[in-house]
């Protein structure tokens, strides 16, 4: 039996489907846009073609992430700090402090040996140090999200981003550019930024074990580079970092199902 | 309200509660409970918190009458200074002077001690109601109802009403007790909140806990206006020294190192599970030090905390979204943990 995790965040909604022995077999990505149950639903059918699991019946299916409540078929819902808890901890066994930037969140939790939340904190009512920064960031100077981790890479000088708010950096980033800045100085500057407020974070639950650095923002390798020259040591980030919410609400799925299984 | 008193000038970041009063009062002293009346003193303690000071100041210059303020010293060590209530009750005299000139009736201690006898009878009355929470479970949220019920013990302290409502509100918890009915259907985590409720939104924000199961043992908004559970009583036999030490033993008086004692004091002896810190954007007299009380009952007291923000009285620091991830969060992980000890033990 097959077990499903769908996670909808704030910009890119994903879902995973797991065997029975806990193996990723299928993913799903899309973008949320404004319909938020489309999104899950588009998600799910992606995973499930990726699976090939048409002829599986999929046991259990848990929902996370802020539109957790809008997948309709979802048999339970759970939070995206548990749901990162249990992914990261599953990637990475020794994880014991994870960094998780989304859109709109940026969270750092703590978790025990067994991979359970210990303890959280999450920046509030606010977008400053989140994918949406980036974004905008980004979009001032003309670029993608995807592009701007490459090009932040050639940086030698990077400049010092002091505007936290979304709104303020894209003005700080235009007269920098006016005044003949490079782009990728700029841009590092932006992930030194975001690397600090997100260190700060990590430092209020704790900062003394392994580090996983999870959710969309961790695919830039600037963001990556930043915060590991911020920390000095190496954090986990994992080919399928986008994916530890959705791969922790399977695990949660399964486990449902092994309770099920027990009692039956 | 809070909007009229923006227009007039007062930041965004101001106290919801002056915003409110500075609104009813540019509202022609009219608000959701009728009409009030123009001052002829303003009397101003400023214990729960120093923003008071400049309120007061504005609407003793708006309505153009005297003020008296009480210079209120802060709580500097573990135990109130003699010095202080000395100090208080001289600032007693002056006003007991003040309101003699300004009425033309003479100081009447007996009146007084009368006075202080029927606050005394309803402070026992309401603590035994806040000790009902050391039951398991609870017949009263000494949070969610205790902030309602706190309500005549504070405005109409002193008078026979106020002992008969309490007296009621006894009874009817002594009911619950014996009827087994709890302000939730199956009690699941026992918790004490730190800082105030978000009033505009007060029936959401409870559910939200609700549906976890979750009882309020302890808490210490409820004490803001008055610290009774521990012992201190208004004396008749010690009028104005009562009245002085009063004034000193509010929560919101208290320092830091207090506060979080008395916190933990709720947290063992009322045998709760987790602390919720509730911090409020617009009040300073809560909210200050709140992130380092986290730290102390996370670290140092191994207690598992929850810090969430909003506002007691601005809507707009509302935001339910936010709020029930942080909840939700965290009791599924404390059930979590209690389901994963229960099959280990």
């Amino acid at each position: 039996m097959y077990v499903a995790g769908v996670d909808v965040g704030s910009t890119a909604t994903k879902a995973i489907i797991l065997d029975e022995n806990q193996r990723i077999v299928g993913r799903g990505l899309t973008h949320t846009g404004a319909n938020v149950i489309k999104a899950a639903e588009r998600a799910f059918a992606q995973a499930r073609a990726d699976a090939k699991s048409d002829d599986y019946e999929i046991g259990f299916i848990v929902g996370t992430g802020y539109g957790r409540y809008k997948v309709p078929f979802g048999n339970t819902q759970i939070t995206e700090i548990g749901c990162h808890g249990k992914g990261a901890h599953y990637l990475f066994p020794e994880t014991r402090t994870i960094l998780d930037i989304g859109g709109q969140d940026t969270k750092a939790i703590k978790i025990s040996a067994q991979g359970e939340v210990s303890d959280f904190c999450m920046n509030d009512k606010c977008a400053a140090g989140t994918g949406r920064f980036l974004e905008a960031s980004a979009s001032v100077i003309g670029l993608t999200l995807d592009e701007i981790g490459d090009v932040s890479m050639r940086s030698s000088h990077p400049l010092r981003i002091t505007n936290m708010c979304t709104v303020f950096v894209e003005s700080e980033i235009l007269s920098h550019l006016a005044r003949g800045k490079k782009v990728e100085d700029v841009l590092r500057g932006v992930n030194n930024a975001i690397a600090g407020r997100s260190v700060a974070l990590m430092r209020r639950v704790g900062l003394d074990d392994e580090i996983t650095f999870t959710g969309g923002v961790s695919r830039n390798k600037g963001m990556v580079t930043a915060i590991e020259e911020r920390l000095e040591r190496r954090v986990n980030v994992s080919p399928d970092s986008q994916f530890i919410g959705a791969i922790g609400a399977a695990l949660f799925a399964w486990e449902r199902t092994q309770k099920k299984v027990g009692a039956s | 309200m809070i909007l009229k008193a923006e227009d007039l000038g007062y930041s965004s970041d101001v106290c919801g509660y002056v915003k409110n009063d500075i609104g009813l009062v540019a509202n022609d002293m009219t608000g959701p409970f009728g009409k009030m009346a123009k001052p002829d003193l303003l009397v101003c303690t400023y214990s729960g918190c120093n923003t008071y000071i400049k309120w007061f100041e504005a609407l003793a210059a708006h309505f153009n009458c005297p003020l008296y303020m009480f210079d209120v010293p802060f709580s500097r060590g573990p135990e109130t200074h003699a010095a202080d209530i000395r100090y208080m009750m001289s600032e007693l005299k002056e006003l007991i002077v003040l309101c003699e000139k300004i009425t033309g009736k003479k100081y009447d201690e007996d009146k007084l001690k009368d006075i202080l006898r029927r606050s005394r009878e309803a402070e026992d009355l309401w603590v035994d109601i806040l000790h009902s929470a050391k039951r398991t479970p609870s017949p009263f949220d000494a949070f969610f109802e205790a902030v309602f019920f706190m309500a005549p013990i504070y405005v109409l302290r002193g008078s026979q009403e106020c002992v008969d409502y309490y007296r009621a509100a006894k009874a009817e918890i002594d009911a619950r007790v014996v009827s087994g009915t709890c302000p939730i259907p199956e009690e699941k985590f026992r918790v004490v909140m730190e800082g105030p409720p978000p009033w505009p939104h007060f029936r959401t924000f409870w559910e939200l806990f609700k549906t976890w199961g979750v009882v309020c043992v302890g808490s210490s908004y409820s004490k803001v206006g008055g610290i009774w559970d521990f012992g201190f009583r208004h004396d008749p036999e010690r009028p104005l020294e009562s009245l002085a030490e009063y004034s000193l033993e509010c929560y919101t008086n208290y320092n830091l190192a207090r506060r979080v004692e008395m916190l933990n004091r709720y947290m063992k002896e009322y045998n709760a599970d987790a602390l919720v810190i509730h911090s409020v954007k617009s009040c300073r007299a809560f909210s200050m030090g709140q992130a380092d009380m986290r730290e102390v009952f996370i670290h140092d007291l191994q207690v598992p905390t929850l810090f969430i923000e909003s506002d007691l009285a601005d809507p707009r620091y509302f935001s339910k979204a936010q709020l029930k991830n942080r909840i939700d969060a965290f009791f599924e992980s404390l059930e979590h943990q209690r389901i994963v000890a229960g099959k280990t033990a």
